[in-house]
């Protein structure tokens, strides 16, 4: 192949997997999702010289780097330093009552002795199983909950533009998310937020897990106007005439000089508690009242993960689409990395799973971003870098696959 | 009363032993070989081996398990997971498995079982049913381990295998099973009052209590458990005894 | 000491042959005429249908071995359909001739089919010696009322009493659960799948053929 192909959002030209697990060279790291603009290159996962990328080197650090001793003594030393002693709430867990969000809660309140008040930041469209575990989490996993619902007729439009801009249709969903729990701690009073995982987990910089704490600019803005959902400012939302300040109400990050002030402390659990997403569906399931998706999740092999939003599907098929790698990738590298399957397994999942279309809430989804489904696929096809698709009579194939049978492989 | 049949059910994936909740997650939880052994010294009635993730990778890998398996354990072995061809019910008899189970392939061809009792004898050929309640009552058949919905009906569906030839039926409570909360009552209750071939209730034991409320108010004639032997909540002749102390017959 | 197998495609043999090494005899898999005739002791397994396995032994010639074998009056032992067909003949799908080595038919298990009482009758079940004497023979120092293990739907009903070595219930129905006349023996139960007590009845039929052979 002697043509240059272009790379979109200038991710690395040459598609490469990790020798260990099954991610690609493509994965994006986490950024600050309300600075996302169109177009913008992409910082994605490190691969070092053997070829093993960051998240499998931070696992091994993990296994056999880590005094997970000390770093259970330095979370009940945190804790001591936060517990309430009156009764009032001394923790904010965000979450959705899934199964990270439910173990980080209830391990904190009947293990650790804190009084956490969760807060969910609500799903754009609840699946059944989603609302349920989120009831179970406080009926049988006996927790409190704040559940935050937005304006929905903002969020749609935020997430039509997401999705056409950017192919993001997430993007506004986790900007709110990433905010409410620190603007939860300054509302309440409470100084201490618990996320569960850290992201750097799955292939951020090796550097952000030797941190417990998250950098505050994924959650705090000086000009809340500047902040871009769906690839447009808040300004620009308010100069269309539909909208004003009033309704961003939710999504106005807080300063980072009042967060200060107010003493708001963001932690990871993950880097105290040795994390295994899969260990953590078992305690919610004997803890929490959690079930699991009763049939297979669409895209993956896996019954376990993120199945409260019936968008979520979505945000796995753009990540196919711009990245090339879809829900089962992330499923299974993070079960290859933590000893459930191996990665030659992993790649056989991949193939057979990664590229299924979503189709159980399609009609919904295209009917939540006001989309035809000719629309919706101009959209998509416009983002698929040349560099990882194929156009092949008609239809459009990987050019690299885990499993080798992209057709340029 | 014929005596109840206490049987090991023992998820396998490669070489470990898994124990899934909802038939999900791969958790190791020991060495299936030794654990076999283990349970036939301690007392089991029959021991069963599924493939965990047959339907995942398209394979089915448990022969040489089986071969291991069956120069120490003297009882009763049954093999399921990936069986899906005539062939596979001959290698896995041929390792020494007595029985076999066949869940998807038997829903995608019901002629099958129909087939495969009629070449190996339908005490050979035990049809799983994997449901998953829809509602009061009414349950869904789903395969794939425990993944695929099927659009039957299980009280439907196990009455169509007992016509085919199936010899048994192991009948997993996906809602309940890895749960440790109890078995599906109505469920088995359901299940066992269609046909007139026995069935091995399977999915939910958390402690012999369970296993006496199930026993006691249903006519289901065996009950496979895992996760109160494999987490070792209980072990096998206090089960029995318990069993026994409350007028059900089983083999000491 | 040699045991010799029938290998005519039917029953679970690896398990026989496991349960023969596991008492220190190497068992092995044959349908050559001589190494039958030649055998210490001679194993029949099968399960399945009557015709289908009396199909088979005709397929490897081997009825006439068999009768020529037990002539001999070396230990010969059917295990489940085994047992059945050394009987006259069966009414399974019709009728069909056994090997006529003991006098009586082969029948279903004459219950009331319902979700109380199943078919096929699978369970570990109790055997009775009705005042039979079990010295000596494949039950020797065997308890009453220990459990085998059966699977079945039907069963032999030998027309002399004297061939009943152990009886068995099902449902209300009391059936022939081994026989033995002279040097054949027969097992409904499967004493290779009945834990310590069915390597027991094994061991016993090896001591049988280590006395006839070589008393």
């Amino acid at each position: 192949m002697s043509e240059k192909l272009d790379a979109y959002y200038g991710l690395p030209y040459k598609v490469k997997f990790c020798k260990k697990c099954v991610i690609s060279n493509q994965r994006p790291s986490s950024t600050v999702e309300f600075k996302n603009e169109k177009g913008e290159k992409k910082k994605v996962i490190n691969f070092n010289e053997d070829g093993i990328c960051s998240a499998c080197a931070y696992h091994d650090e993990k296994e056999t780097g880590i005094d997970w001793e000390d770093r259970d003594k330095k979370l009940r030393d945190l804790l001591a330093q936060f517990r309430s002693d009156d009764g009032s709430y001394d923790v904010i867990v965000p979450g959705s009552g899934g199964k990270d969000s439910a173990y980080t809660a209830h391990v904190l309140k009947y293990k650790y002795g804190m009084n956490p008040l969760t807060v969910t930041w609500a799903p754009h469209l609840y699946t059944d199983i989603g609302w349920k575990n989120m009831q179970e989490w406080m009926h049988t996993g006996g927790l409190d909950n704040i559940l935050y619902t937005p304006n929905g007729v903002l969020h749609k439009e935020m997430t039509k533009n997401a999705f056409h801009n950017l192919l993001h249709p997430f993007q506004p969903f986790i900007v709110g998310q990433r905010i409410i729990g620190p603007a939860m701690a300054k509302k309440f009073g409470v100084k201490l937020v618990m996320y569960g995982e850290n992201q750097a987990e799955y292939g951020n910089s090796i550097e952000e897990n030797t941190n417990p704490i998250m950098n505050m600019d994924f959650y705090s803005s000086d000009n809340a106007l500047e902040m871009k959902f769906g690839g447009l400012s808040m300004q620009e939302y308010i100069d269309s005439g539909n909208y004003t300040k009033d309704d961003f109400a939710p999504y106005i990050a807080p300063e980072k000089q009042e967060l200060i002030d107010a003493g708001v402390e963001v932690h990871y659990l993950g880097y105290y508690l040795k994390w295994d997403p899969q260990e953590c569906y078992y305690y919610a399931v004997d803890n929490t009242g959690f079930q699991a998706n009763p049939v297979r999740t669409e895209g993956t092999y896996s019954k376990y993960s993120s199945i409260d939003d019936k968008i979520d599907p979505f945000h796995y098929f753009t990540t196919l689409i711009k990245f090339g790698i879809g829900r089962c990738t992330y499923d299974a590298a993070q079960e290859v990395r933590n000893d459930k399957i191996t990665r030659d397994e992993a790649a056989y999942l991949v193939k057979k799973y990664d590229t299924e279309f979503p189709n159980i809430y399609f009609k919904e989804f295209l009917e939540y971003i006001d989309t035809t489904e000719d629309e919706f696929w101009k959209t998509v096809n416009k983002h698929r870098s040349p560099h990882i698709w194929k156009e092949l009579s008609g239809e459009w194939r990987l050019r690299h696959t885990v499993a080798k049978n992209g057709c340029d492989d | 009363m014929n005596k109840i049949r206490v049987i090991a059910r023992i998820d396998v994936k490669n070489e470990f032993a898994i124990k899934g909740i909802h038939l999900e997650g791969l958790r190791k939880v020991g060495n299936p070989n030794s654990m076999a052994i283990d349970y036939y010294k301690n007392g089991i009635d029959e021991i069963v081996f599924m493939d965990a993730v047959a339907a995942y990778y398209d394979r089915n890998s448990l022969s040489n398990l089986i071969q291991s398996a069956c120069k120490d354990v003297f009882i009763p072995i049954t093999v399921g997971g990936g069986i899906r061809t005539v062939d596979d019910i001959r290698i896995a008899l041929k390792s020494g498995a007595d029985k076999v189970a066949i869940n998807t392939a038997a829903v995608q061809d019901p002629d099958f079982i129909n087939k495969a009792s009629k070449i190996f004898g339908s005490q050979c050929i035990v049809s799983s049913i994997e449901a998953k309640k829809v509602d009061e009552d009414k349950w869904e058949v789903y395969t794939d381990n425990g993944r695929e919905p099927t659009g039957l009906d299980v009280l439907e569906w196990v009455k169509e295998v007992e016509k085919l030839g199936a010899g048994e039926v192991i009948l997993t409570s996906i809602d309940k099973e890895g749960t440790k909360k109890g078995f599906d009552l109505r469920l088995n209750q359901a299940v066992a009052d269609s046909v007139s071939i026995p069935i091995i209730s399977s999915g939910g034991m958390g402690n012999s209590g369970d296993a006496i409320h199930l026993l006691k108010n249903s006519n289901t004639d065996a009950i496979a458990i895992a996760s109160v032997l494999h987490y070792g909540l209980e072990n096998i002749q206090d089960i029995k005894r318990a069993l026994l102390d409350n007028e059900i017959r089983v083999r000491l | 000491m040699k045991i010799a197998i029938i290998d005519y495609d039917i029953g679970n043999v690896q398990s026989i042959l496991n349960a023969f090494e596991n008492q220190g005899v190497c068992a092995f898999l044959t349908r050559e005429k001589n190494e039958i005739l030649d055998a210490d002791g001679v194993i029949l397994p099968g399960v399945g249908a009557f015709s289908h396995g009396m199909g088979c032994l005709k397929k490897y010639n081997l009825i006439d071995t068999i009768k020529e074998y037990v002539k001999t009056n070396k230990p010969f032992m059917g295990i489940c359909l085994g047992m059945q067909m050394l009987f006259e003949e069966s009414e399974e799908f019709g009728t069909t001739l056994g090997l006529g080595l003991i006098s009586g038919k082969v029948i279903k298990l004459p219950i009331q089919r319902s979700k109380f009482e199943k078919l096929p009758h699978v369970s570990w079940n109790e055997l009775s010696n009705k005042n039979i004497r079990w010295d000596g023979t494949i039950l020797n120092e065997i308890e009453e009322s220990s459990d085998m293990y059966f699977v079945h739907s039907f069963v032999a009903t030998p027309k002399d009493e004297r061939n009943i070595l152990s009886t068995t219930e099902y449902s209300g129905y009391e059936f022939c659960s081994s026989v033995k006349k002279d040097n054949i023996y027969g097992c409904q139960f499967h004493p290779e799948k009945s834990g310590k007590i069915g390597l027991k009845i094994i061991d016993n039929f090896v001591k049988i053929c280590k006395e006839k052979n070589y008393e």
